[in-house]
């Protein structure tokens, strides 16, 4: 039996098949223990489902493990070995300031300290020739000083290794014959540019213990939980594929946006069934959204910076920005309205929780009436709107009224949002007016049609389960192995470049496929995607494109549709080769719902007061598990379900599908939409 | 609460606060988008890898709406490339002008900026102009990497007064054979332009998607908006500030040529809700290029006030409208034709920058930090590549040091300060383009100076040529250090050496050396000054 665990800041969701049908379970996180909360919702799973004595279980986790032991700075002792002369590289950085005008700006500490940071003497050139060779005594040396830094961990980075690894495999040979963990950088990330490959195995180095530690528990933990039948657990990588446990405690650096990567899977997956190719994701939760744009495929990244690091190995292009449920509102010197980046977090959390003493956005939907009169999830937690009405009233400063004042908390919340939408979209040349918004986490469905309007987007994809779409992402995805090499090739003629080509993604896919069969695919269940990494000679950045083909044309073409222009006599270079070897997974899928007996309008909860565009309305109150397929209806209204709750302004209609999915689009957009 | 008399005051005259946020962010992101494009696109590692570049969005009038989070160096004095322009030329649409002349627009001859405008339907005049500037590592003159010694502008490069780069929608060719003629790397120079014209229409572009979405009126009256708040922010910080007057003093080394110490001297009048920034009593231009601009001048003391400001506040030249800078013609701080200008934009400016923190120091001691390296150690090198038959090169790039020790807090090490924030070149893009070998890249460990809070520390930087080349320097505080404040350490000054067969030979701050394969540049540049006075009981480096 196959089931998804989530492991968020508030709870852990468990998404898996229970009688062909997708169910979710959520439980209370753990945050100094991530296993006992997993553990917790295992045994749930259990009993409901009244597993069969030895049913075998494979578990799929995402977690944060790894992030929030960057940004808290609890990961292992780690020792650096690196060509001497160069030991500070990890500190300088690329020598400047994070934020220009402000005199106390504090640079991230590294996470190995100069103590730590061992010099080896050994040297190569630019195209790989050993300019200084390393001698067994020094490799003796380097073991020795090691062990007296009395360190767990170790990662290795030479000058231009990517070019010729020898003098990393020695030394990581040697380390790891006395017994240590170590992170070698062509092992890890086999790219140019000496700090930021650095970093990530550094970052690797770092995470490995802490990671090693939380996967043996959670095996462990799962295994007595399901007493005795055979247990596999594997990891969701930042790229959106799934890793074997082992290999995540080797490469956990690989693991940091693991919990983000199962939301955009999820959302790639309810877009499909929407039938939509070309959705922007929106996971809003308490103190923070994730936004990420798909169009032809998932885009991933290898500029990451996470708590002040870089992380240069691909990640899906997740774009985060410090907006949620729980950010503050204040009104600055100046006169302006500002939301965040500040939050109320768990504790004391919003004022409506309770305890809060300054004005949020969720007092602000609030205050506006947006949650109906039943609280949230379902009822079990109770709100308290008038102690939100209370402080916004106290801060609202000189706003005639409470409810303009938290519509204006709304809408400045909105542009920090739509400004992170921008990101992704328009300032990579995509316009949003073709996208969809696909809506999930708590707060996601609060504020996706103000988005989309604001962007003139096609309208709002609400999937099934929001609270636990991440999950279900996870649950759904393949195992994916990522290689690449830089080659730096010169491309003279395209027929020549292929050629030259072939024999290093045969041996990169050979890697890639070695791996899976490893993790038990047969060749039949392993697919193979090419991808090259190309730029005009003399740029420093790439663009990928498929191997297959034209490459060179494809090139030219990103590169308008990015930049504004193309130069077809211009050289080009392939700057990196890259192979995605996917291993495919049995996907469950979201069952259909039963067919509204009439279509048109669905029963009714209740009758609601909210106030949208400063005016109080009689708005539709619409408990979520009583749509139908084929069900209609006008905003305004409020849709409720156990882990989320969504807003239909006036103006928009909501239209429920055979999934049960709903698609929220403006009225007088619509028929635009039919035309497309 | 006084925000909320503020806000009711302007509530009155219309504007809505959250519509103000948006439309700072949406600006904001236009010039970030800007420079996202241009350096994507680029081909010089100086601004591709180094982002030695910046991206801004002015009004019709030319005033600044937004600017990138780039080079504070550029963004400072860059309104003055964009009215240089207005004035100089009829920029119909689609048209874009470049600049460089230090005297029309332009701060020293390598900064290259393009200036665009923006007409929306059938106005006769425009509504908003873009402008980019980046560093090209080379633009002729008598040294590769044109930032050399120099006696008069016309030995530093190609100097181009506003002309159009773009003109009825079409490239001049005609401009464009021009420049690529006069300098060393042209096809390099090619790529980055293009890339620059692709900056300038990425902006264009954006403009019209925002007037498409809010309508001109409305984007205008906002801009209009966004210029006043900013003023009233810095009235807001300036009026806590006690009134009085504050002076300070501060030296550069010399000029290369006759190595006599260079006063700069301000006077800072605070008054109500207004200063007055006078820097009467600075030494007259000298022979040297370490003359500044008056538009660098600016620049500098915008940088200053507008770190002065807690919060995060929209950049447009709003922020100076309550600050009126007074600075004496003839002098290093206002220089006229023909003097040289390279060393001003990179060694004044961060000297102004000092010299008016100290002055400040008596006002807000607590805000203020000590002085920071005040050099940005410029390194050029130049000659024929025998790896690549024997093509010319030049390369350009600043180097790091010490940041000053800030009041509660140490100063950072080995981080860029002040008028600059460009990022260093990988050893690993480095020595795959040039022939040269970075033999170490490492913290000058105890040149920050000792305090209660001691200065960061500077760094050690020695490149090794690997063929015949000629190689610049243009570094300050090699005589003195960065000053340290309420009894802090100053911070150690840096040294220059070249070393040849072993030996090590001390070079002056600025000079120029024929170097031979085999030969070593060795760098050390300063390390920020100390704040406070160092308690026993405290262990250094803590």
């Amino acid at each position: 039996m196959r089931i998804a665990v989530d492991s968020g800041g508030t709870f852990t969701d468990c998404v898996y098949l229970r009688d062909g049908r997708l169910a979710i379970r959520k439980v209370p996180s753990q945050p100094k223990n991530p296993a006992a909360a997993i553990a917790e919702a295992l045994g749930q799973c259990r009993a409901e489902r009244a597993v069969a004595g030895r049913e075998a279980l494979d578990l799929v986790c995402g977690t944060t493990v790894g992030t929030n032991a960057l940004l808290e700075r609890r990961g292992g002792r780690v020792a650096l070995v690196t060509t001497a002369g160069f030991e500070d590289v990890l500190e300088i950085g690329r020598q400047a300031r994070p934020k220009l005008y402000d005199f106390f700006v504090v640079k991230a500490e590294p996470l190995v300290p100069a103590a730590r940071r061992i010099g080896a003497q050994e040297r190569l050139a630019a195209d790989g020739a050993e300019v200084t060779p390393l001698t067994a005594r020094e490799l003796r040396g380097i073991v020795r000083r090691v062990q007296r830094t009395g360190v767990e961990a170790v990662a290795v980075c030479f000058l231009f290794s990517f070019r010729n690894p020898r003098h990393e495999q020695q030394v990581a040979g040697a380390l790891r014959a006395a017994g240590y963990l170590v992170s070698v950088s062509h092992e890890i990330l086999p790219e140019f540019r000496e700090f930021e490959r650095t970093s990530t195995t550094v970052i690797n180095a770092y995470l490995a213990p802490v990671m090693s530690r939380y996967l043996g528990e959670t095996q462990r933990r799962a295994q007595e939980m399901w007493s005795g039948g055979r247990t596999l657990v594997r990891v969701m990588q930042s790229n959106g594929g799934i890793i074997s446990a082992g290999r995540a405690a080797h490469e956990p650096v690989r693991t940091i946006l693991s919990g983000p990567a199962g939301g955009v899977m999820g959302a790639q997956y309810a877009a499909s069934l929407a039938g939509l190719a070309k959705v922007i994701t929106f996971d809003m939760g308490g103190t923070s959204t994730d936004v990420a744009l798909l169009g032809s495929g998932l885009g991933t990244t290898t500029e990451s910076i996470v708590a002040g690091l870089p992380v240069a190995v691909p990640m899906l292009e997740i774009h985060t920005v410090g907006a949620g449920g729980g950010s503050l509102a204040r009104i600055d010197q100046g006169g302006a309205l500002r939301v965040g980046p500040e939050s109320a977090g768990a504790d004391p959390g919003p004022a409506c929780y309770g305890r809060g003493e300054k004005p949020t956005v969720t007092d602000a939907h609030a205050v506006l009436g947006h949650f109906g009169g039943r609280g949230l999830l379902g009822g079990a937690f109770p709100l308290n709107t008038e102690r939100a009405r209370r402080q916004l009233e106290k801060f609202r400063g000189a706003f005639r009224t409470t409810e303009e004042f938290a519509e204006g908390i709304l809408r400045v919340a909105n542009a920090v949002m739509e400004k992170a939408i921008r990101v992704i979209s328009v300032e990579r040349g995509y316009d949003p007016w073709d996208y969809a918004l696909v809506a999930f986490g708590g707060a996601g469905g609060l504020h996706a049609c103000d988005l989309a309007g604001a962007l003139e987007m096609r309208g709002v994809l609400l999937p099934c389960f929001p609270g636990g779409l991440s999950a279900l992402g996870i649950l759904r995805a393949d195992v994916v192995k990522d290689v690449s090499r830089t080659v730096l090739l010169p491309v003279h003629s395209l027929g020549k470049a292929r050629g030259e080509l072939r024999a290093r993604f045969r041996r990169l896919e050979g890697e890639g496929i070695r791996a899976l069969a490893g993790e038990g695919f047969r060749r039949a269940q392993i697919r193979v995607e090419r991808w090259v990494d190309v730029r005009y000679i003399g740029q420093a950045y790439e663009l990928s494109v498929a191997a297959g083909g034209d490459f060179v044309e494809a090139f030219h073409r990103a590169h308008e549709q990015r930049y504004g222009y193309a130069d077809r006599l211009r050289r080009v270079e392939v700057v990196n080769v890259r192979c995605r070897v996917t291993g495919e997974a049995a996907k469950p899928e979201v069952a259909k719902i039963p067919r509204a007996a009439r279509a048109g309008r669905p029963p009714l909860a209740g009758e609601l007061r909210c106030v949208f565009g400063g005016r109080a309305q009689a708005t539709r109150w619409i408990n979520r598990e009583e749509l139908r397929a084929g069900h209609v209806f006008a905003g305004p209204a409020v849709i409720s379900e156990y882990s989320a709750t969504t807003l239909v302004p006036p103006g928009w209609r909501a239209r429920v599908d055979e999934y049960g999915q709903i698609f929220l689009a403006p009225v007088a957009k619509e028929r635009a939409n039919a035309r497309r | 609460m006084r925000g909320a008399k503020q806000l009711s005051g302007k509530r009155r005259s219309g504007v809505d606060p959250t519509r103000l946020e948006i439309f700072k962010n949406l600006f904001h992101s236009v010039a970030e988008e800007m420079g996202a494009g241009l350096r994507r696109s680029a081909f010089s590692p100086n601004i591709k890898e180094r982002r030695d570049y910046s991206c801004a969005v002015y009004d019709g009038d030319g005033e600044v709406l937004a600017m990138g989070d780039h080079m504070p160096v550029h963004l400072g004095s860059m309104p003055a490339s964009v009215a240089a322009a207005r004035r100089a030329l009829a920029l119909g649409p689609g048209e874009i002008a470049i600049l460089n002349d230090p005297f029309a627009g332009g701060t020293h001859l390598p900064d290259v900026t393009l200036v665009m405008p923006v007409y929306l339907g059938s106005e006769k005049r425009p509504q908003f102009y873009v402008a980019n500037r980046a560093h090209h590592a080379d633009i002729g003159g008598a040294l590769a990497g044109s930032m050399g010694p120099a006696r008069e502008i016309y030995q530093e490069g190609l100097r181009i007064p506003p002309v159009k780069l773009y003109e009825g929608g079409r490239r001049n060719d005609g401009v464009l054979a021009m420049f690529l003629a006069n300098v060393r790397t042209p096809a390099e120079r090619e790529g980055d332009l293009s890339a620059q014209v692709a900056a300038c229409r990425i902006g264009e572009r954006r403009l019209r998607e925002i007037v498409g979405r809010y309508g001109a009126a409305e984007t205008q009256r906002y801009a209009g908006h966004l210029l006043e708040y900013s003023a009233e922010m810095m009235r807001g910080a300036l009026a806590e500030l006690p009134a009085g007057s504050y002076s300070a003093e501060d030296y550069l080394d010399g000029d290369g040529v006759s190595g006599k110490a260079l006063r700069i001297a301000v006077r800072v009048r605070i008054g109500k809700r207004a200063a007055e920034v006078d820097f009467s009593g600075s030494a007259a231009q000298c022979a040297g290029n370490v003359n500044a601009v008056e538009a660098i001048t600016i620049s500098a003391v915008y940088y200053v006030f507008r770190c002065l400001l807690g919060e995060e506040v929209p950049a447009t030249s709003g922020l100076l409208r309550p600050i009126r800078v007074h600075a004496p013609t003839g002098t290093i701080v206002n220089a006229r034709p023909p003097a040289a200008v390279a060393g001003g934009n990179v060694e004044t400016s961060q000297r102004i920058v000092d010299t008016l923190l100290r002055a400040l120091a008596r006002v807000a001691p607590a805000r203020i930090p000590a002085a920071s390296q005040g050099t940005m150690n410029n390194l050029t090198v130049g000659g024929l590549d025998p790896r690549n038959a024997n093509a010319p090169f030049a390369y350009y790039e600043t180097i790091a040091g010490g940041m000053g020790a800030r009041p509660g807090l140490d100063g950072a090490s080995a981080i860029h300060t002040h008028m600059t924030n460009s990022w260093n070149t990988p050893v690993e893009v480095l020595e795959q383009v040039y022939p040269v070998r970075v033999r170490a890249y490492r913290i000058r460990s105890g040149s920050g100076g000792a305090g209660e809070y001691r200065g960061g520390d500077g760094i050690v930087r020695e490149l090794e040529l690997l063929a015949p080349a000629q190689a610049g320097l243009l570094c300050d505080r090699r005589e003195r250090g960065p000053y340290g404040l309420r009894g802090g350490k100053d911070g150690a000054p840096g040294k220059n050496a070249q070393i040849r067969s072993g030996r090590a030979r001390a070079l002056p701050g600025k000079c120029v050396v024929e170097g031979f394969a085999g030969d070593i540049l060795r760098i050390e540049t300063p390390g920020g000054g100390g704040w406070g006075r160092e308690r026993r009981k405290k262990k250094t480096g803590a």
